[in-house]
Parts: structure tokens; sequence; C-alpha cells
């Protein structure tokens, strides 16, 4: 079984992911707080997502047949924001007023205030039970339509992923597919000093989903299992093994950048340091 | 009211594709014709609060209307934060449909007496809250539910309650007065003690007290404005419910008269006490104990009446 961690750790960024990163870096220096390791864990997924797996408009968010994206692990909202920014749901410079009163870019992503956000989250646990009422009305109505759902590991933790994990299953929704931003670690330490997920594929397997893995900063193979022909009436879970806070070193897997608030000019001047020195 | 709202349900499915009904493992045979008939209108999922509301938050939002339906607290208690999050700040219309409201299962114990029901789904922005007294209110109140774009909870009686909101033909979010306003009491109520508080009435119309019952089936806004103004007199106010004291109908009503600028009122209640009872028996043995039945109401009135 390939260590998909190391290849994880291993794998080098290309020039559109670490622009993507300096524009996390920029929403950073405005709001001067925020979650950058785990903005920065599951960004590629996001980039992948968007570029070339949604059917998504940023000129028309919310025409009927659009693919529904759910960021469930809404803290990671920094790397939903770059993404759509860069996709042109709104300008690069609307990155540097994050936090601010006015903003419509908050520490946790709202489909209120920002168009292309489907669901407003924050609170964990929450992403998935809605995301499977997404896929079923789509089926209700037979429509083509897919839902997206990402999780984050820490957030397996919260029982109500495995009520909905049940009913998505039970109900063999097909048109829905989770992805896990596996980077490993959660607030108050690594996975498996908090709380066991092994053996977490097997675990999918046992409620009834078709399980792929992934390096989840590997452009290439993400795309190439999310775009891969369905088969069969199993929801798809994609366990996308990621480095939290990759790309920029001193953050990488420290829970010192899990979230930041009143970040320093020195700070924010390393880590820009870091992401243009790789 | 329980089988009155789910058949309401039922044909309000027939009519409208958005309709759907959520059971939460209900029991066998609730909405069977439902099932039978409109399949994909129709889901009983499992003993899952938390994904129920979320689920129907995520149908919701792509246009479907869903009546969800199972035991009080195991919806508001247990699902709060999905019903804040999910429901009430995307203000979905998600329609909560909570059985044995107030001391109902009383019998089965604290873990399902929804005694604090209105005080938690009141504190939800952009959620209505109601109470039908009876079976007529009960469908009444879910027609006119279909257009509205707002999230609901309806608090159920137990059933078989009387019958006494047959004078009005729609529900229109006003309350509902019984008797002349210009009376020795005004009682205000909710729910099912409607019916106790009009016995309560009658009593006090034999003893020669006069009184008028205010029925406030929608407790988010009390529209007491219009009912207040006709007051000439300078009644005893009391505001009776199945309850606890603090967050319910009588807290409404302060507002309501702070409001109304009618701080001059002597105003009194009748309530659950504030605590988890741990005793069983029938529902109506607590109201009794609380005096919130026909006769200990009649009491309370006469006796602030005559103070």
């Amino acid at each position: 079984m390939k260590n998909f961690t190391n290849l994880a750790n291993q794998i080098a960024l290309d020039t559109r992911s670490l622009a993507l990163r300096g524009l996390i870096l920029d929403a950073l220096e405005g709001g001067k707080r925020g979650h950058l390791g785990p903005a920065l864990s599951l960004l590629e997924i996001i980039r992948v997502l968007y570029d070339s797996i949604l059917v998504h408009n940023p000129k028309c968010v919310a025409f009927q047949d659009r693919d529904r994206f759910i960021l469930s692990k809404g803290h990671g909202c920094l790397g939903l924001y770059a993404v759509l920014s860069d996709h042109g749901y709104f300008s690069n410079q609307d990155m540097k007023d994050f936090c601010s009163f006015n903003s419509s870019l908050g520490g946790h992503p709202e489909s209120i205030t920002l168009p292309g956000v489907e669901f407003s989250t924050g609170s964990l646990g929450h992403g998935l039970s809605v995301g499977v009422g997404m896929a079923m009305a789509a089926r209700i109505r037979n429509e083509n339509w897919r839902t997206f759902v990402l999780l984050g590991d820490g957030e397996l933790d919260e029982g109500s992923v495995w009520e909905a994990a049940l009913h998505a299953s039970h109900h063999r929704l097909s048109n829905l597919t989770i992805i896990i931003d596996y980077n490993g670690m959660q607030a108050s330490g690594d996975l498996e000093s908090v709380v066991t997920l092994a053996p977490i594929n097997e675990k999918w397997r046992a409620f009834g989903f078709e399980v792929l893995e992934a390096n989840g900063h590997d452009i290439n193979q993400l795309q190439e299992i999310l775009s891969s022909p369905r088969y069969g009436d199993r929801p798809l879970v994609v366990i996308a093994y990621t480095v939290k806070g990759k790309g920029i070193k001193s953050a990488e897997n420290s829970n010192v950048w899990h979230h930041k608030a009143k970040i320093s000019e020195d700070e924010l001047n390393a880590l820009r340091f870091d992401l243009l020195n790789q | 009211m329980r089988s009155k709202a789910l058949s309401t349900v039922h044909e309000l499915a027939k009519l409208d594709a958005r309709v759907l009904f959520i059971g939460s493992d209900l029991g066998t045979g609730t909405l069977q014709n439902m099932r039978d008939e409109l399949p994909k209108q129709f889901f009983m999922e499992g003993i899952s609060e938390q994904y129920i509301i979320g689920f129907s938050a995520g149908l919701a939002k792509n246009g479907f209307i869903p009546y969800i339906n199972t035991i009080a607290t195991f919806l508001y208690r247990r699902a709060y934060e999905q019903i804040c999050i999910d429901i009430g700040l995307h203000n979905l219309p998600v329609r909560l449909l909570a059985s044995g409201g107030g001391m109902v299962y009383a019998p089965l114990g604290p873990t399902h007496t929804a005694i604090e029901d209105f005080s938690l789904m009141l504190s939800v922005p952009n959620m209505k809250v109601f109470a039908p007294a009876d079976a007529c209110e009960m469908e009444m109140l879910l027609r006119a539910s279909i257009e509205d774009p707002f999230p609901y909870y309806i608090r159920f009686g137990k059933g078989g309650e009387e019958i006494v909101t047959t004078d009005y033909q729609f529900f229109d979010f006003n309350p509902k007065i019984f008797g002349d306003i210009n009376s020795d009491a005004i009682v205000f109520t909710t729910g099912i003690l409607l019916q106790h508080c009009l016995q309560a009435q009658e009593i006090l119309r034999q003893k020669g007290v006069s009184s008028v019952v205010v029925h406030n089936p929608y407790l988010n806004n009390l529209n007491l404005s219009k009912t207040l103004s006709g007051v000439t007199s300078k009644p005893i106010i009391l505001c009776v419910e199945e309850h606890v004291p603090r967050g319910g109908l009588f807290t409404q009503l302060l507002h309501e008269l702070i409001n109304l600028r009618k701080t001059n009122m002597e105003v009194f209640q009748l309530a659950l006490p504030a605590f988890f009872s741990h005793n069983y028996g029938s529902q109506l043995e607590h109201l009794e104990i609380s005096g919130l039945i026909g006769t200990k109401i009649a009491d309370s009135v006469e006796r602030l009446v005559k103070s």
C-alpha cells in the first residue's frame, strides 16, 4: 500500500498552488488572524474541484444544474476563498478585507454574504447531513447534478457525521462524494493521540461507501480519481492524505498555525519568506 | 391533533410535490397511505435527529418543504444547533412537528416532557413558534404554512382535544378572542390550555365574574395592539401556559405589554414549575398540581379579581 502521507509531504507544489497560497497570506495580512494550517491542507482538493470537476459558473452562481459543494470544515475557508477569488467569484483585492466588519469573507464561510458558498458552515459535523439532503433533492427530481462534501479528519469525531453516513449509504446516494482532508492533526494534537480513527478506510467501507485514497496535494491524482466514471449505487468517499500547513515550512504539521489571532508583521514576513523559498 | 396533522401533510403533499414528510423511526404504519401513494415524498429515517434536521435543510435549500415529525424533546433539545444553524441561519421552510408538547409524556419521565420548548425555539432567529389548541386549528395552520418561507416549530397536544376553534376559517397569526375584552379578567393562553381556560371562563361566569380568554397560537408576536386598544377598564391579567415560567408565553406577553406601554396592568402567571418533575402519572394530574385545569384557573382568577 502506498504511504500517501509521505507522498503528500514530499510532493512539490506548482506555481498555481503557490499563487493561491499567496492569496491566503493576503487575507491573513488583512485580517491579522485565520486558520492557516487547515486552508493549506485542503487547497489542492478545492482547486481541483473548481478547476476541473464541479459544474459551476461564477457569472451565474445559483443556476439549477450546478454541482453543490459544501465545505463542512468551514474553518478551512481561506482555501475556498482563494480558489473562488481566483475563479472570479469576487476580486482578489477582497481577500485583504478578510474578517473586517463589512467584508463578505468571514472567519467561516456564509452563503448569505458570499455568492458561491453553497451552505454556511463553521460548527463541525453539519455539512454531510445537509449534503445528503441535497443529493436526495437531485434524486427526487431526477436531476444529474452532484453533491460534494469536504470533511476534516478531526470532524469525524462528530457523531452526526456517522448518522449522515449511515443514511447516505442506506439511500444508496451514488450522486454524493465525500472528500476527507486527512491531515492527521486536530487542534489539540495528532489525531491518534486525541481519538483513534484508524482504520479509516475500513470504517467507511463498513458503512457502505466506495473508498478511494489519494495524495491530497497531487493535482493529477485528485483529478483522475474525482473525474473517473462512477458505477454502482454506493456513495464515494475519497480519503485525501494531506499535510497541515502544506507549502509553508514553518506552518507545516504545526498546530500553532491551526488558528492564530493577532498575527504580527514579522510572523507574516516569515510566512511569505517560506512560501517564496520552496 | 397529531393524526389530523399528519393526514393534512399527506393532503398537502398530494397537491404540491414540494411537500415531504420526514419521520424519525415513528411507529409502524405511520402515514402508510402516503408511503404507498407518494413514496418519493415520504421518508422514515433512523433515530438520528441531528442528521434529519441537516437532511431537511439540504432538501429545503433545493426547493422542498419538509415536514418533520418526532417526539418534541428529541427535536428541539437533541438537535438544537442543527435547528439554529442549518434551518434558522439559512431561513429555510422546514416544519418541525413536535409530538407530545408540555406534559403529554409525563408517564415517560422528564426526558420526554417538553416543558421549555417555547423558550428554546423562540430564541432561534427566523423560527416561528406555534401551539394550536385543537385539530381544527392545526389543520388551518398547516394549510397556511405552505407559502410561508420561514421555519416553523409546531407543538402538538395529546390528541382528542375538544374542538373550540371552529369559528375561524383560516389561520391568520392573530390572537383568538373568546368573550368581551372589557371583563374583570383577561386570561392569556396558548395550545391545549385554551380548553381549560374556556372551562374556567364558564365557571367564573356562573359566579358572576366576567373574563375574556385570549388564545395565542402564534407565539413570536402576540399582535395584541388591536385587542388591547379596546380595553377601557382595568382588568387583572393572568397568563396560563404549560411551560416553565420563563421564556414562554408569559415572557412574550411582558414584552408585548411593555412595547404597547401597558405597564400599568397587574399581570400574573400560572405555569409549570421551574424544575423537572420526578412524578409520572398523567398530563392532567400534572396540570392539576400546577393549577392549570379549569377549576383551578377559575379559583385563581376569582381570587385575583376579588383581592
